[in-house]
Formats: C-alpha cells, sequence, structure tokens
C-alpha cells in the first residue's frame, strides 16, 4: 500500500541529502541531518525528551521565549515571495488532492465498475484515475520547485542580512568574538534553517493535510471502520514520537562520535611530521581505535532503535490490515460494506501511517532550526557599538596630523572602568605628531603600542580623552571616509583570495594597471610578480597562501601606498625571511613611509633609527620621546633595550 | 569489478552473518508478498460468501506480520552489526595504513583529499557492503517473487503491469546519476561560501581599514547567488524525477485496473486475484526505485573503493627491514656520506652532501631559504630516504636499523611547531608518556615555558591545540622545545625552533638548551646569530650543497654568503621584544 506513500516520500524527503553518505543511515528513513553546532547541549532522555517536548509546545502556545516573535519573523522573510508562496500552497493542495484519490477510485473501480459489471463506468474511473496521477505529477514538480525556490530565495535574503549586520560590527566585537562562531551563524545556523522553512513547513501542511483528508474520506466512506482504523493511531503516533525523540539523541551522538574522528584524523595527518619524527605511530593508532570503538557503539544504538521501530510499524500496518479484513469482512458479507471499500481502506492505511511518522519527525527539525534561530537573533539584535554621530562629518583630504589628548583606554570597557586588575592598556597618553612625520613605537610587551595604533584607526574609542586629526576627534568625523585616508599594514600581510591585482586595488578598485603597476614597483614587488607565470593576474590563495610571507608583505606594501593613505599605521614583521627579501621590504617600506604620518610598531633597528621621533611605551604610559641619538644620549629606557640586544647579539 | 570483488573481500570476516541476514531479509519479503496474497484470498471469500474463511486469513495476516516483525527485527540487526563491523575494520585499516606510510607520501597528497578518502568514500563503501548488497538482493528477489505470482495468476497481465519495471530502475539509476554531482556541487559552493565568509570575518580589520565593506558585500552575495543557483538545479531534478518514479508506475496500475476490471467482469479473473495484483503493484513501487538507487550504491563504491585501493595498495617505502636490528648504542655521531636526495624525481634538494658530526657535538646549519638545511636534518631521523649515498647514527646505516628505535633517539622542534588537541603536560610528555610530572614541568622550565604555562587557565592540565586553547608561536615553539627535551634524545635537531620569540626569552630558552644540550649532539638550523652562536662550529648551505664549514670568526673571513646572514641576522633581532599574544593581537590590526 506503499506507492503513494513512496511518492510522496520521494516528493517531500531531499533525496540527495539523505543519501548523503556522511550523514544519513540508508535505513533511517528521513533521519535528520542537520549539522551540528558548536554547542550542542546533551541529549535528553527518553522521559525528558517527552518532557522536553510538552514544554516546549507550551512555551510555543504561551509565546514565551519569544519564539512567536521569531518564528512570524522568519515568515515575514517569505513576504516578498507572497506570489510564489501562494502557488506554492495551491499545488500543494493539489497535490494532496490527488494522492488521496488513487485508493478511492481503486475502490469505486471494484464496486462501480467491475462489481456493478459496468466496463463503461470502469474506463471512465481508469481515465480519472490515470488524470489524477498526471496532476499528481505535475502538481508536485510545481510544488517541490516552489519550495526549493522560495525557501533558498529567504535563506539567501537572511544570509546577506547578518553578513551586512556583521560588517557593521566595530573590530571590538570581532576581537571579543571567535571567528569561527561568527561564521557559523551565516553558514551552519542558516543551513540548519534551511530544513525548518523548507521541509519543515511544507511536511507540517501537506501531511496534517493527507491526514486530514484520510480521516474524512474514511468516515465518509465508512464511520465504523474508520473508527476501528483509527484504533492504530495512538500507538503509532505516541511511539513515533518516543522514536523520534530517542534517535534524535542517538544520532546526534553518532554524528558527534565521527566529529571526533574526522578531527582527530585531520589531527594527526596535519602533525605527520611529528608523529614521524618522534615515532609514536602505536599511540595513535591506539587513540583511532578507541574513538573508532566509541563510534561503533553510537552506531549500534541507531541499529537497536531502528531495528525495534521500523519492523513494529509494519508489524502494525499488518495488524490494521487484520482488523480491516476481519471486522470489515463480516460487514460485507453482511452486506453493510462494498468490496471496493475495503480495497479502499487497506489502501488508504498506508497513507493515514506516513504523515503521522513524518509529523512525529518534525519536532527535530524545529528544536534545531530554533536554536539556530536564537543564535541568529542573538547576532542581530547586538547593536552595533561605535556607529557615526548623526552629525558626523566627512573629513575632507587630512593633512594628517595626530593628537592624542589625555587618552585613557581599558578593554574592559564601559565608562571609567579600567580593566579588571585595575590596568589601564592606555594611561594618560599626550602625544602629538606632526604631518608627514614617522613615529616609531617601542616598548615591552604589553606596554600599549597596538592599543595605541588601533585608537588612532578608531578600532576603539577611549574611556577618556580624545584622539584628534587635523584638530577634530575621530568621534566627529564619517568612520568610513577617515578610514579611507588611512593606511593600515598589519604584521602578516593578510590578503583576500583573487589575484594579485586585485589585492593591490583593494582600496582603489578603479586604480589603473598603469597605477597598480608603478605602485608594486615602488615597494619593490614587481620583481617577484613578473617572475610569476601570471603575473599581476596570479591567484594568491585564501588568505594569501600561495605566496611566500615576505611576498605578502611586499603585496600589502603595495596596497595601502595604491590607496594613498594620509595617515599609515604599521606593524612591522619579525617573520624570517631570506637576506634578499629582507633588504627590498626594507627599501620598499622607506618608500611607503615616505611623505606620509606614520605610526611604526618597530621591530627593525633600521626602521628605528630612520623615524622622525621615536616612542617608548612603558604600561600603558610614555616614557621617552626623541630620536635615537637623543635617546641614547639620555641613558634611558631606550638605551637599556639597546643594550640588551648588543649584548645578546655579540 | 575486480575492485567490486576485493571490496566484497571486507566482508569475509563476515560471511556467515551477512548469508544470514540476506536469508532473513528473502524470508522477510516472502512474508511481505505473503499478506496481498492473503488480503486477495479474503477479498475472494467476501465475494463468494465464505464467512468461515475470514478469521483465519485475518489471523494468518497477523500470523505473517508478526513472522515478518521477527525477520526483519533479526535481519536489521545481524546486517547493522555487519555494517558497522565493516566501517569499523575499513577506519582501522586504512588509518593504520597512513600511519605506516612514509613522511614523502604525504607531502605528495593534499591533507583534504585523504581526509574525504577515510571519511566519504569509506561511507560510501560502508553502506554498500552493509545495506546496498541486501537491498539489492531483496529487491530484485521481491520483484522476483511478486511477478512469479502474479505471472501464475494471469501471465499476459503480470508481462503488461510489469512493463514499466525497467522505467522506473533505469530512470531511478539516472537520477541518482544526475543528483549525486549535483548536491556535490551544493556542498563544494557552500564550501565556497564559508571560505568567503571566513576571508571576511579574518579580514574585517582590513575591510575596515580601506572602507571596504559594500565590494565584501558584492562577493559575498555572489557567493550566496552560487550556492542558490546550484540548489535550485539540484531541486528541479529532484521536482522533475522524484514525481516521475511515482508516475510510471501509476501507468501499470492504470494498466492493471482497466484490464484486470475488465477481466473480473467478465469473468477470466476471481475480484480477489485482481486484489492482489492491484496490492502487488502498489508494493513493487519500493523496490522498483530502490533496485535503481542499489545500483547507484554500488557504482559509487566502485568508484570510492577505487580510489581508496590506490591508497592501500601503495606500500610504504620507507620501513624497517625484516632483519632490522636496534640502533645501537652510542653517544650520537651522526655521517652523511655523499647524500643526493631527491623528492619524486625533482631537482636535487641535496647533492653530495658529506658531512661529520662528532657525538656531544653543536652544529649550526645556515643558509638562504631552499638550501636544503630542513631536508638534511629530515635524513637523519630517516624522514625521507637518500636518493644516493648513506646516512649513518652511531656507526649504523639508518636504513639497517629498526626505524622506531632511531626516531625515539632523535627529537625535533620546527618552526611550525604542532601541537596535539591535548592537555599541555600530554604535548610536552608526547615522546615519552610515561615520563613524570616533575620531568614535565623541568623540561617546560628549561625551555622557558613554565612560567606561562603556570598562568593558562589549568595550568598544565590546560587543553591546548585546535580544539583547545589557541597557544601563540612563542609559547608553541617554547612547547615544542620541552617536548623535545622530554624525549632525552641522543641527537636533537631545533630547526629554525626560536623564531617566533623575542630576543629577551631566546637568551632564556638559550641558556635552557647550553643546558639541554651538555652531552647530546645537536644540530641547529639557524637565521638568527644568537642562535648561531649556541653552535661549535657552522656548516654554510646553498643551494644544496655545503658551501662551507667552520668557526664565526673563520667563516665571516671566507664567506661572503656568511658575511651577508650574520650582517643581517646581526640588524634582525632588536627590537623583538613582543611575544606572540601580542603579536597575533596586533596581526589583527
Amino acid at each position: 500500500m506503499s506507492r503513494i506513500s513512496e511518492f510522496r516520500a520521494g516528493r517531500r524527503g531531499r533525496l540527495g541529502r539523505e543519501e548523503d553518505p556522511a550523514t544519513a543511515d540508508p535505513e533511517a528513513q528521513g533521519s535528520d541531518v542537520a549539522e551540528d553546532t558548536e554547542d550542542q547541549t546533551n541529549q535528553p532522555g527518553r522521559f525528558a525528551g517527552t518532557l522536553l517536548l510538552l514544554r516546549d509546545l507550551w512555551r510555543l502556545i504561551r509565546g514565551e521565549d519569544q519564539r512567536g516573535r521569531k518564528l512570524r519573523w522568519l515568515l515575514g522573510l517569505l513576504r516578498p515571495y507572497r506570489i510564489q508562496v501562494g502557488l506554492m500552497m495551491v499545488a500543494l493542495l493539489i497535490a494532496t488532492a490527488a494522492a488521496l484519490a488513487p485508493p478511492y477510485l481503486a475502490g469505486k473501480a471494484i464496486d462501480d465498475g467491475i462489481r456493478a459489471d459496468d466496463a463503461g463506468a470502469l474506463t471512465l474511473i481508469v481515465v480519472i484515475f490515470l488524470a489524477s496521477v498526471v496532476v499528481l505529477w505535475a502538481a508536485t514538480y510545481a510544488q517541490t520547485y516552489l519550495v526549493g525556490w522560495v525557501g533558498q530565495r529567504a535563506l539567501q535574503d537572511l544570509r546577506e542580512r547578518i553578513y551586512t549586520h556583521l560588517q557593521g560590527m566595530s573590530i571590538g566585537f570581532f576581537t571579543r568574538n571567535k571567528p569561527g562562531v561568527l561564521i557559523s551563524r551565516l553558514t551552519n545556523d542558516v543551513q540548519a534553517l534551511d530544513s525548518l522553512v523548507t521541509d519543515g513547513v511544507v511536511t507540517l501542511f501537506s501531511s496534517t493535510l493527507t491526514l486530514l483528508g484520510v480521516i474524512v474520506i474514511l468516515l465518509a466512506l465508512d464511520v465504523p471502520l474508520a473508527l476501528v482504523t483509527f484504533l492504530t493511531f495512538p500507538l503509532l503516533a505516541i511511539g513515533s514520537v518516543i522514536f523520534r525523540i530517542v534517535s534524535g539523541g542517538a544520532y546526534r551522538l553518532t554524528r558527534e562520535k565521527i566529529a571526533n574522528i574526522t578531527a582527530y584524523l585531520q589531527e594527526t595527518l596535519s602533525g605527520v611530521r611529528v608523529v614521524r619524527s618522534f615515532g609514536r605511530e602505536d599511540r595513535h593508532l591506539q587513540r583511532m581505535s578507541e574513538l573508532n570503538e566509541e563510534n561503533r557503539v553510537a552506531n549500534m544504538r541507531t541499529v537497536y532503535l531502528n531495528a525495534s521501530y521500523f519492523p513494529a510499524v509494519e508489524l502494525l500496518s499488518a495488524i490494521g490490515t487484520a482488523a480491516i479484513i476481519l471486522y470489515g469482512g463480516y460487514q460485507a458479507l453482511d452486506g453493510k460494506v462494498e468490496i471496493g471499500v475495503l480495497v479502499a481502506f487497506i489502501g488508504y492505511l498506508q497513507l493515514f501511517f506516513d504523515p503521522i511518522q513524518q509529523i512525529s519527525q518534525l519536532y527535530t527539525t524545529y528544536q534545531q532550526g530554533m536554536a539556530a534561530l536564537d543564535k541568529i537573533f542573538d547576532l542581530l539584535d547586538t547593536r552595533p557599538d561605535l556607529v557615526d554621530k548623526p552629525d558626523a562629518v566627512d573629513p575632507a583630504r587630512l593633512r594628517g596630523e595626530v593628537q592624542l589628548d589625555d587618552v585613557w583606554f581599558s578593554y574592559a570597557g564601559g565608562g571609567d572602568a579600567p580593566d579588571a586588575d585595575g590596568d589601564w592598556a592606555l594611561a594618560g597618553i599626550d602625544l602629538r605628531i606632526p604631518a608627514g612625520q614617522t613615529l616609531a613605537l617601542v616598548g615591552e610587551t604589553g606596554a600599549g603600542k597596538s592599543t595605541l595604533a588601533k585608537l588612532v584607526a578608531r578600532f576603539y574609542d577611549p574611556q577618556r580623552g580624545r584622539v584628534l586629526v587635523d584638530d577634530r576627534d575621530l568621534r566627529d568625523l564619517r568612520a568610513g571616509s577617515l578610514r579611507s585616508q588611512l593606511g593600515i599594514v598589519p604584521q602578516e600581510g593578510f590578503l583576500f583570495s583573487g589575484t594579485i591585482r586585485d589585492n593591490i586595488a583593494f582600496g582603489r578598485p578603479d586604480a589603473s594597471e598603469e597605477e597598480i603597476r608603478s605602485a608594486a614597483a615602488a615597494v619593490g614587488a614587481d620583481a617577484f610578480v613578473d617572475r610569476l607565470a601570471d603575473g599581476f593576474a596570479t591567484e594568491v590563495g585564501e588568505r594569501g597562501v600561495h605566496l611566500s610571507a615576505g611576498q605578502r608583505q611586499l603585496v600589502a606594501f603595495a596596497r595601502a601606498l595604491l590607496a594613498e593613505p594620509r595617515i599609515l599605521i604599521l606593524d612591522e614583521a619579525t617573520s624570517n625571511v631570506d637576506v634578499q627579501t629582507e633588504r627590498i621590504i626594507e627599501r620598499g617600506l622607506e618608500r611607503l613611509l615616505l611623505g606620509r604620518t606614520a605610526i611604526v610598531i618597530a621591530h627593525r633597528l633600521s626602521t628605528i633609527r630612520r623615524a622622525g621621533r621615536i616612542v617608548v611605551l612603558e604600561h600603558g604610559k610614555i616614557v621617552e620621546t626623541g630620536t635615537h641619538e637623543e635617546l641614547m644620549e639620555a641613558g634611558g629606557a631606550y638605551s637599556r633595550l639597546y643594550g640588551d640586544w648588543a649584548e645578546q647579539a655579540a | 569489478m575486480t575492485t567490486f570483488w576485493r571490496l566484497l573481500g571486507f566482508l569475509r570476516p563476515y560471511r556467515r552473518a551477512v548469508v544470514g541476514s540476506l536469508v532473513f531479509a528473502w524470508l522477510a519479503m516472502g512474508m511481505t508478498v505473503l499478506i496481498p496474497w492473503l488480503v486477495g484470498n479474503a477479498i475472494d471469500a467476501i465475494d463468494n460468501q465464505q464467512r468461515p474463511d475470514m478469521l483465519p486469513l485475518a489471523v494468518a495476516i497477523v500470523g505473517a506480520g508478526v513472522l515478518r516483525l521477527g525477520l526483519t527485527v533479526i535481519r536489521r540487526l545481524i546486517a547493522g552489526k555487519v555494517s558497522v563491523a565493516v566501517e569499523f575494520d575499513l577506519r582501522e585499516r586504512i588509518y593504520s595504513h597512513l600511519q605506516a606510510l612514509e613522511l614523502g607520501f604525504f607531502d605528495s597528497q593534499q591533507t583534504g583529499q585523504l581526509m574525504s578518502r577515510a571519511t566519504v568514500d569509506l561511507q560510501s563503501i560502508r553502506f554498500f557492503l552493509g545495506y546496498g548488497l541486501i537491498f539489492l538482493t531483496q529487491n530484485a528477489l521481491t520483484l522476483l517473487l511478486a511477478g512469479a505470482v502474479m505471472f501464475a495468476i494471469k501471465p499476459w497481465l503480470a508481462a503488461l503491469a510489469l512493463l514499466p519495471v525497467p522505467f522506473v530502475v533505469l530512470t531511478a539509476a539516472r537520477f541518482n546519476r544526475l543528483s549525486r554531482p549535483a548536491v556535490q556541487e551544493v556542498q563544494q559552493r557552500i564550501a565556497e561560501l564559508t571560505a568567503e565568509a571566513e576571508e571576511s570575518v579574518s579580514g574585517i580589520r582590513i575591510v575596515k581599514a580601506f572602507a571596504r565593506e559594500q565590494h565584501m558585500l558584492g562577493r559575498f552575495r555572489g557567493s550566496v547567488a552560487r550556492v542558490f543557483d546550484q540548489n535550485v538545479y539540484s531541486t528541479r531534478l529532484r521536482a522533475f524525477y522524484s514525481p516521475m518514479l511515482g508516475f510510471i508506475p501509476s501507468l501499470g496500475l492504470a494498466v492493471v485496473l482497466l484490464i484486470g476490471g475488465r477481466q473480473v467482469i467478465t469473468g477470466g479473473m476471481t475480484l480477489g486475484e485482481f486484489t492482489a495484483f492491484y496490492t502487488y503493484l502498489v508494493i513493487l513501487v519500493g523496490p522498483m526505485r530502490m533496485l535503481g538507487m542499489t545500483l547507484g550504491m554500488a557504482q559509487r563504491a566502485v568508484a570510492s573503493g577505487n580510489r581508496m585501493f590506490e591508497i592501500l595498495d601503495r606500500s610504504p617505502r620507507i620501513a624497517s627491514p625484516p632483519d632490522a636490528v636496534p640502533l645501537p648504542r652510542g653517544a650520537g655521531r651522526v655521517e652523511l656520506h655523499g647524500v643526493t636526495l631527491r623528492y619524486n624525481g625533482s631537482e636535487p634538494a641535496l647533492t653530495d652532501v658529506n658531512l661529520e658530526v662528532e657525538a656531544g657535538r653543536t652544529i649550526a646549519l645556515v643558509g638562504p631559504t631552499g638550501s636544503g638545511k630542513t631536508s638534511l636534518v629530515a635524513l637523519i631521523a630517516r624522514l625521507y630516504d637518500p636518493s644516493e649515498g648513506e646516512v649513518v647514527v652511531d656507526g649504523a646505516d639508518v636504513r639497517s636499523v629498526d626505524v622506531r628505535s632511531l626516531r625515539r633517539a632523535i627529537a625535533f622542534v620546527a618552526d611550525d611547531s604542532f601541537l596535539f588537541s591535548a592537555s599541555v603536560s600530554e604535548n610536552i610528555a608526547y615522546a615519552r608518556p610515561d615520563a613524570s610530572r616533575e620531568e614535565v614541568e623541568q623540561a617546560a622550565r628549561r625551555a622557558q615555558a613554565h612560567g606561562f604555562i603556570e598562568r593558562l587557565p589549568e595550568g598544565y592540565d590546560t587543553l591546548v591545540g585546535e580544539r583547545g586553547l589557541t597557544l601563540s608561536g612563542g609559547q608553541r615553539q617554547r612547547i615544542a622545545i620541552a617536548r623535545a627535551l622530554v624525549a632525552d634524545p641522543r641527537i636533537l635537531i631545533l630547526d629554525d625552533a626560536t623564531s617566533s620569540v623575542d630576543a629577551t626569552t631566546e637568551a632564556e630558552i638559550k641558556r635552557g638548551l647550553a643546558e639541554a644540550m651538555e652531552g647530546r649532539t645537536t644540530l641547529v638550523v639557524a637565521h638568527r646569530l644568537s642562535t648561531i652562536s649556541l653552535a661549535d662550529e657552522i656548516v654554510v648551505m646553498d643551494g644544496g650543497r655545503i658551501v662551507d664549514q667552520g668557526t664565526h670568526d673563520e667563516l665571516l673571513d671566507r664567506s661572503p654568503l656568511y658575511a651577508e646572514i650574520a650582517e643581517f641576522g646581526y640588524e634582525d633581532v632588536l627590537f623583538l621584544q613582543r611575544d606572540l599574544e601580542e603579536r597575533e593581537e596586533v596581526a589583527r590590526l
């Protein structure tokens, strides 16, 4: 009796995905396959699971948890596509009705055609039957396509919305949050909503409609026989819900176990050099065996669960059939029920079973989807800090004079509060950098060099005091236009995937080929670029992995140079590069610093010596400033650092 | 085809279970086929007013159902066990093989590819061996059985009704063939989207610094649109084929209804036979499409098998010889005689290298990038075998001794300092898990790691590595040094080991190292003068050859290359005064 059920299962289930060997067990019909999120809670036990279900339903009804609001918001994503959603609903109705027709028609064929010896009626019924399967095909096609289209569109919009929101957040936000978690909002969590929005909604509607349809048809056909058939309902419904909850936990466990294995595999493959050089293969084999065994045990649990549930459903179906035959049979013998009705009942039995099983599966989808939605909401509800003032102005071309006026800053944030351990990262900095000067920041670990640089770039606002550029408080300027005149060269020379040309022109996409070339030439990057087979069109790979550290540094220099910043913030690289590259970098740096205000977190003696002024920081305070010669003569902190080094190098 | 048979070989240990589950599956299918026949009989009984037959038939249906329950439960348990066991075996097999392969193999392979062999390919093989085979025979058998019963009832009607079968199987197989790559492409594009998101998030400081939010949004939109397009394509495939698979068998049903119905009217067939026919066709829809899918499954398993056997058939090239003896006792004397090394037949990385390191001496290897320093030290631990010449440790050719005993006598500290996802103390005790806490702490002290480890949230028990706390490069390096010291090796190899620590820390590590180097042979690959100064002797390399060898002063005089390195090494050190914690903080700028 499973023709239509198969039809529907195929229509509803995402065949490709269910089959994905990495995620699904072929015997677990439509097991939940949503990706695990980073903070998966422990699976509840059977009893607790049922309680949780009731609690969630109750909360949903009462509108607690703001889930109602979130779900409505989610539906709001569909608003731009309401025409398509309307069409989809129509297609869904038609498909459900068409799917319900065949058993009824088969019964009709028996009663009105065959047993009435009416070949004409039989032909007519068969024609209607054929028409209904054609309609079913067409409506199913339309519905599947529309659901997929609308769902994906809505998720596409959602992704862009999250992305735009993320871009509005301050650097402080990105420092506080792990990149992996933020990325997961854009990928895994949206993916988890996918099943809720597409499969979930469709299952909810089509299964409920089918179930209602079957109930109505059965009651219309024969009330007592229908009631006998419904006897199987509570058993199946309760059994299915329990099975879904328990197996949801079991499947989650298998996903965790397999994730452990994958992570371990990945780790020992990346660390293969260490493994080999210490000759510790045995230990890893043993650990892998343990993980493998855990995975086996977890998988066996799902085998047990499936082995107890699915055959039981089959048995229930046989019992239902027998009950219909027995009770209905006697009725038919007494002439109270037509045989065709009996056959139709047997046909509808499966149609009655499938939606119950499918609806029971919805709970898992709902839970996972909601967990993802909660996380997405947490992000979207976080208001961006460091937004431009409404009356913020666009600075014209800056001269590039930077001034810090009694600046106090603590990463603990908030008001005047210093760090938890009572430390200010910067404490009362007064500093004036005339336009065009190169300032070298020097100091021990944690002295506040990078913090100072970050405040000038307005990645943070100071708690006290002001940071001024050309005598204007940074907080009065539009952040975007300020930054477009600000160049930042990070130590590791972060590049984006794309070509070298794209990367150099990153700050000025309208730059001509000529300009890109001459920027590269100015910092000495042209030599290595020209040696590459594709020249400036060479793909640098993710984060620029195809280039060496020194090459990345040079491309970053060219990128900064082309943007013609008025103020440059540069963190000098310390990575080991070979002698030739070292020299090219040094010359490139010199060219880059020329004619602009520069704040350099310096490591090379050559750079420091060339700086117009050196500022020595200690514990967030300026302890010394001056040129190399002046500071050497003064015999303070700088000369002590120099002494350490001289001793070291000797 | 050979691959197919070799895959079946994985089932050999479980052949009794496999045969058992096949038998149970067939019997259960027999029950499934029996039920419609019983229903048909019941309908006939009603039609012919045979009241007494009803109860036995109903009981028989329930009986068949119960029997099927028992058979299916047993079948599922056995098959599930086999499937899981095969997965276990396959994974053990491939993992132990990967662990046996030499380092050179991994140089030529992408980790992602290997991962996919051990996960995706393994799964598809496991699914086929565990379930696919059973489904295949089960579905084929159902078709045969039901077909036979139908033929027995009315041969020509059976032929007509079963006409759609090959079409369904072919369509299902075609759908499977098309949708697989489509779905994989979706996954691929989602991976691209993830990479794009990752870049945007990690590069946010650059994006903001250059005020290029709009540009990045455009890029992200592009990735999102690519995912969308592919998803819609894959949806279209599903929307077309999936209902199609229900549609084709319906044609057979219509034929039965029309022609079979007329037969009943004309008395050529009983109503019960007709009902049975109808019910059989309904039942067969599932097996028809499943047959198509399992065929697809088999194809995939064979393709996966081919890829997996490629690895399994690749025998390890560096292994202890059968008659290997442990590394002879000694103090760590190292000799290289006429060593040339080519990686995969390319340009030699080392050419005719001759070097003798007396036991207990410290040698610094210097030279430009790509001059062969790292290759040279890798040969000593037999991570690679030389293409020509020989490497001798304490009088024994490294190829003649037990590899493990050789490697246990050598400890490496490499510049990338890979740590495992384990506690700090487990990482330090990596070479000797039985090392006591005191030994671990002592090694950490010498490597100048004790101080910062104490300050970690859980001290020595803090989980580090990919899934634990992220340490700075300098901290990782110091733990790696401690790890090497715990190994208590005869030969210590420091490959650019202090590149990520600042000058002050390095000076301290140096003191610890000087103590640790006492009585060991040490090879140091170095860029910095401060590290070079640890050495008794300096070996200058260029283009895969040793170009000079001597003390600092000697080389300054006679080697221009060394003079240049020394000059820059000198300049480089000055204000490397930060440790990596801050460096990474700043790198985010």
